[in-house]
């Protein structure tokens, strides 16, 4: 912490951060989540086993709790012998990696895109709110489908469609956000004192937008988790052999009736990781409320 | 009268701009990424030539802008051309089985056939999620600090968390396989509908149930219930007849803004995930076999559909409150 500037804790992002941290539930999912994605992180580096290599002898094992599971493979495996509780890791790893990449794009152009449109006004801001609206009445799934399902997906394109499906949310309410800054005295002052207008905007303007989206950046990891989970299930997710947990779920429902662990372990992982982002999320969220007295800037959810 | 009529023609001239917007973008999506079509009618044993021929039939040579032209021109008399792939039967006609006997589908009526189906699934779904949600919404905003508001919190927190795919196999699992209650995969009747329209009501009630509780917490905030109660009137009626008006208008954007988006996508999930046959697997199914008229035309519909939607809720939000006309 000593890195960070003292005077760091007493701007608006500071006290955001503060107000969610002496929550005690904040403390402990955060913990639990840190510790969640390190694991993903460091096991699979540190294993023996390859995630990708098969054992045909040790098909269909159940996890160690049950009739016929072995202390080797914790959770079970899949039906080519593959430790499950290693694809699982890094299907989370790779999910998270997805999420978060894709969220910082999509509020970097969502940024962008609002504070110009906030500041400038008048035609600028017309014509981007219109390309906006265009773009949220597109549903994220056949955006989705129509550039993946028709070439080959690459954790890049999956990305690139991710990005494209969520900025405008961010695009919106930080225009919002701009539009009640740019009315404020310090920005009035920065202008006498002969600011330029990229200046005001990215050195003024822009450290304020923060405190608003942090929360909807954080659920929207989980979002995306979940959404990259479904382009692995439909086939136009990252493709096999890498672990997703899209392909390892849409490998395991033709196992269903045999070997339920298949599919019910990896959920487990995702489901873990997207709750704890979930409940990290609305932390901030009402952190957010405290710090700034309540009030959204924009209708969402 | 006038003011809905004025608002009408623009929201709808606006809302045309997009979809058409949208439908020139998913069209040239369609035609620039690798994979050529006419290859997969045909199948592997058609030579260059008979390739070239189709594609040149089937105007697929032609620049974009041409074949967009055309594209508007059959659509605007409800022509959304023909399936790639589907015969009129039903089956599959691709991969060097077409001996030109059996026609080629209308998207149309492939379309047709399949929105009963996903009507019938999103409506169960919806109607299990508000069944389950305002109750709990309703509850939780007038305690916002009591146990029924942090059941809410929790119940809300896993459902966002619980991916719809995962859930599904979860309860094909559990209720089908193991227990037997229902059947899960196709559609034979209605039962088939309850397990997918349960992951449906799963998702939205996520939001709905959150959304509600924060809308309604927050109109109890208001001056105007305090007033009302000075004026003699009793919590009941304030709750009922003006608390409930006010936290409406939230929902009903909630309802057009995100929730369309919501249902539209899990829908297409569900049905694959159950093997439903409505639009969402007539899609998914498009998409594995490059069927790109299908892809094209369900997208331009479930794009309108939104546009439609948000139109309409607009409406009856200037409806139940007079102050958004102005």
């Amino acid at each position: 912490m000593s890195s960070v500037p003292s005077h760091f804790w007493y701007s608006v992002n500071g006290r955001m951060l503060r107000a969610a941290w002496t929550r005690p539930q904040f403390k402990i999912v955060l913990i639990f989540l840190v510790a969640l994605v390190a694991l993903a992180i460091v096991l699979p580096m540190l294993s023996s086993v390859s995630a990708t290599s098969i054992s045909v002898r040790d098909r269909f094992a159940p996890p160690m709790l049950w009739e016929g599971g072995t202390a080797a493979h914790i959770f079970g495996t899949d039906q080519l012998g593959r430790d499950l509780l290693l694809r699982s890791l890094i299907g989370l790893r790779n999910a998270v990696l997805i999420g978060v990449v894709s969220v910082l794009g999509m509020f970097l152009l969502g940024s962008l895109i609002g504070i110009v449109a906030g500041y400038m006004g008048g035609v600028v801001d017309t014509v981007l709110m219109r390309i906006t609206d265009a773009q949220m009445s597109i549903p994220v799934i056949i955006l989705a489908i129509t550039i993946l399902g028709v070439s080959r997906p690459t954790p890049f394109s999956v990305i690139l469609v991710l990005i494209l499906a969520g900025w405008p949310t961010y695009a919106r309410v930080i225009r919002s956000v701009t539009l009640t800054e740019g009315r404020k005295e310090f920005v009035r002052a920065a202008k006498i004192i002969g600011a330029r207008n990229l200046r005001i905007m990215f050195r003024h303007i822009a450290p304020n937008i923060l405190p608003p989206v942090a929360f909807i950046a954080v659920l929207d990891v989980a979002r995306m988790m979940i959404f990259e989970a479904i382009f692995g299930f439909i086939g136009i997710g990252i493709q096999p052999p890498v672990p997703t947990f899209g392909n390892i779920l849409a490998d395991g429902t033709k196992y269903l009736i045999n070997a339920w662990w298949i599919t019910v372990v990896p959920g487990l992982f995702l489901f873990a990781a997207l709750i704890s982002l979930n409940l990290v999320g609305s932390a901030l969220e009402s952190a957010r409320n405290e710090v700034l007295g309540g009030g959204s800037h924009d209708s969402r959810r | 009268m006038a003011f809905a009529l004025t608002f009408l023609l623009r929201r709808l001239s606006q809302g045309l701009v997009i979809v058409l917007l949208v439908g020139f973008v998913i069209f040239s999506l369609l035609r620039i990424v690798p994979g050529d079509p006419v290859r997969i009618m045909v199948g592997p044993m058609a030579t260059e030539e008979q390739v070239e021929q189709i594609a040149e039939d089937l105007g697929l040579r032609d620049p974009l802008p041409v074949q967009f032209g055309r594209y508007l021109a059959d659509l605007a008399r409800g022509d959304l051309g023909t399936s790639f792939i589907k015969a009129t039967s039903g089956a599959s006609v691709a991969g060097g089985r077409d001996d030109g006997s059996a026609t080629r589908a209308q998207v149309l009526d492939l379309i047709v056939t399949a929105i009963p189906f996903s009507a019938l699934l999103a409506g169960l779904g919806v109607l299990l999620a508000i069944a389950f949600s305002i109750p709990l919404g309703i509850a939780a905003g007038l305690y916002p600090n009591g146990w029924i508001s942090r059941l809410t919190f929790a119940i809300s927190s896993v459902f966002v968390s619980l991916p719809n795919i995962w859930l599904g196999i979860l309860l094909i699992l559990v209720i089908s396989v193991q227990l037997g209650w229902l059947p899960a995969i196709g559609y034979k009747g209605i039962a088939y509908a309850v397990l997918p329209a349960i992951v449906l009501a799963v998702e939205l009630s996520a939001v709905i149930v959150r959304a509600l509780a924060s809308a309604v917490a927050s109109t109890m905030q208001e001056n105007f219930v305090r007033a009302g109660i000075v004026r003699g009137l009793t919590m009941r009626h304030m709750i009922t007849h003006h608390v409930l008006r006010n936290s409406a208008i939230p929902m009903l954007n909630l309802f057009g803004a995100q929730l369309g988006g919501l249902l539209l996508g899990s829908l297409f999930v569900v049905e694959y995930i159950f093997n439903y046959p409505g639009l969402g697997l007539l899609t998914v199914n498009a998409v594995f076999q490059r069927d790109f008229p299908v892809i094209q035309g369900v997208a331009i519909l479930t794009t309108a559909v939104l546009v439609l939607i948000n139109i309409l809720v607009d409406l009856v939000s200037a409806g139940i409150d007079r102050r958004l006309q102005y």
